[in-house]
């Protein structure tokens, strides 16, 4: 990603975003190595600080050993892994509460319907009205994620030619829609069953509240017995893990191809930069511990992860956005508005509170709800700020011509053309068949 | 580029006749479930690792 921007741009675009996008990777993979700790600390019964340290030393022998190919092999397994793993915990759970009926029937509508309860932030738990849910998770943060997150883009850069990388993340799509059936349905299911009286609670924080975190281990130790139960464990450390691996990894590539090489040291042969890379790897390792403890700070993994990539895909997303399709955008545009994003985002959250986090600029202007609501509203003005600020910065400073910008902004490269493929490999009628996926969803879940 | 259907096969086809095996071989049940859940998953696993092994070259 920051290569591109790098084409398109210049160097200091490529810089901010290398400088930022490493920041994020440090973050998602201590988040990851944080959710493994606690798993460690469930099964093991050792201390959390015991237990984080396992799992970076685990990571830190898996990146190692693994590259981008090893990576991706095992993510397919693991992706299956998952699957098999979490899928019967999800029936076995969901038919103990009573089938679907029985579940809603005990919990709060709101738990089992998606729109039906967002017209205002007091109307649900995530204390977010419609407008916040649908241009900062809706549009700003899935987008931004979606497009511009460097783990999932890279994923679609290694297919093995230009009509496979289109269709790769319009294919992901699928299993990903799948997916809150196997991870969400069963935490839904754990607030019915810790209320039928069964001898089963979701266990508390040590500050007050519900640990949601550990729903889903403590679900699995009721309805698995030993067997499953470690295969069970096995596909939610199989999880973490891929998360931390590919953090870990895209943060290695980062510091060591666009800011080491591209700033500090040019020029030296590749055994420099693969010994560069290998300490990269143990410092990156290092800080994600000390990330890790900072997730212990949050309600929920959720409401971290989002607040990170508030700060980061936000303004990106607005970035590439404009830099793809408007080729207008300037080097300098994009810059300026990279940098208001981000200040943007950081302004919001220091100006604003919500479950006491944030606030830290002194002044409180606003308080949200939930933390969840701050998280949309930072991605919201992060995105805004970056996209006026780059549109004005680039209307005031000259575009680069039209041949340098040959296949990197839209109307200027040629796309091939899909026509003589079977439909199913065309990526236009597959687009659709998401999109008629998606509407039917939340019809069915409104 | 090897054939990931393969190693996926192997890894479900053992890792499902060793769950369903200690379904079979061991009585003891998850506190909330009275089923045989080893056994069912094993079997599930099995298959799926089964099909793989069949669909890869």
């Amino acid at each position: 990603m920051p290569e591109y921007l790098r084409l398109r741009f210049d160097e200091k675009t490529r810089t901010l975003n290398a400088i930022t996008f490493a920041v994020m990777t440090i973050f998602s993979s201590g988040i990851s190595m944080y959710a493994l700790g606690l798993l460690f600390q469930l099964v093991l019964h050792w201390s959390f600080t015991a237990s984080v340290l396992l799992s970076a030393a685990i990571v830190l022998v898996y990146t190692f050993l693994g590259g981008l190919t090893s990576a991706i092999y095992n993510e397919v397994l693991q992706f299956f892994l998952i699957v098999l793993g979490f899928a019967p915990l999800a029936i076995l759970a969901v038919l103990k509460a009573g089938g679907w009926s029985g579940m809603a029937s005990r919990i709060p509508p709101v738990m089992t319907h998606t729109w039906s309860q967002v017209r205002h932030a007091s109307e649900n738990p995530m204390g977010v009205e419609a407008f916040g849910l649908i241009a900062g998770l809706g549009f700003v943060l899935s987008f931004g994620y979606w497009c511009t997150d460097f783990l999932v883009v890279q994923r679609a850069m290694a297919a093995d030619s230009m009509s496979a990388a289109r269709r790769t993340p319009l294919i992901a799509a699928f299993p990903k829609m799948i997916m809150p059936f196997i991870v969400i349905v069963p935490g839904i299911a754990a607030v019915a069953l810790s209320r039928m009286s069964l001898g089963y609670a979701i266990p508390a924080k040590a500050g007050g509240g519900l640990d949601y975190d550990q729903a889903l281990t403590t679900l699995m130790a009721q309805f698995y017995p030993s067997g499953m139960l470690g295969l069970g464990l096995t596909a939610l450390m199989a999880s973490f893990m891929s998360g931390m691996a590919g953090n870990v990894t895209a943060f290695n590539t980062v510091w060591t191809y666009d800011l080491y090489q591209g700033h500090i040291r040019k020029g030296a042969p590749d055994s420099h930069y693969l010994w560069v890379g290998r300490v990269t790897t143990v410092a990156g390792v290092t800080l994600s511990v000390a990330t890790a403890y900072l997730a212990t700070h949050f309600n929920n993994i959720m409401d971290f992860l989002q607040l990170v990539f508030g700060f980061v895909n936000a303004p990106l997303f607005a970035t590439f956005l404009l830099g793809m399709f408007w080729k207008r955008t300037t080097g300098h545009g994009a810059f300026t508005g990279l940098l208001a994003g981000t200040a943007a985002a950081a302004a919001t959250h220091g100006l604003t509170l919500a479950e006491n986090k944030g606030g830290w600029l002194g002044t409180v202007v606003h308080t949200f709800p939930s933390t969840m609501a701050q998280n949309f509203w930072i991605a919201i003005f992060a995105w805004s700020a970056c996209f006026l600020v780059t549109i004005l910065a680039s209307l005031a400073s000259t575009p680069k011509a039209s041949s340098e910008l040959h296949n990197l902004v839209y109307g200027l490269t040629d796309i091939p053309h899909d026509s003589g493929m079977p439909w199913y490999k065309r990526p236009a009628p597959l687009a659709l068949a998401v999109i008629a996926a998606v509407v039917l969803l939340n019809l069915l879940f409104a | 580029m090897s054939d990931l259907r393969r190693p996926i096969g192997i890894f479900f086809s053992l890792s499902g006749v060793i769950v369903a095996v200690t379904g079979i071989a061991s009585s003891h049940r998850a506190p909330l479930e009275s089923a045989n859940v080893n056994l069912h998953c094993g079997i599930a696993m099995l298959v799926f690792g089964l099909v793989m092994l069949w669909l890869s070259d």
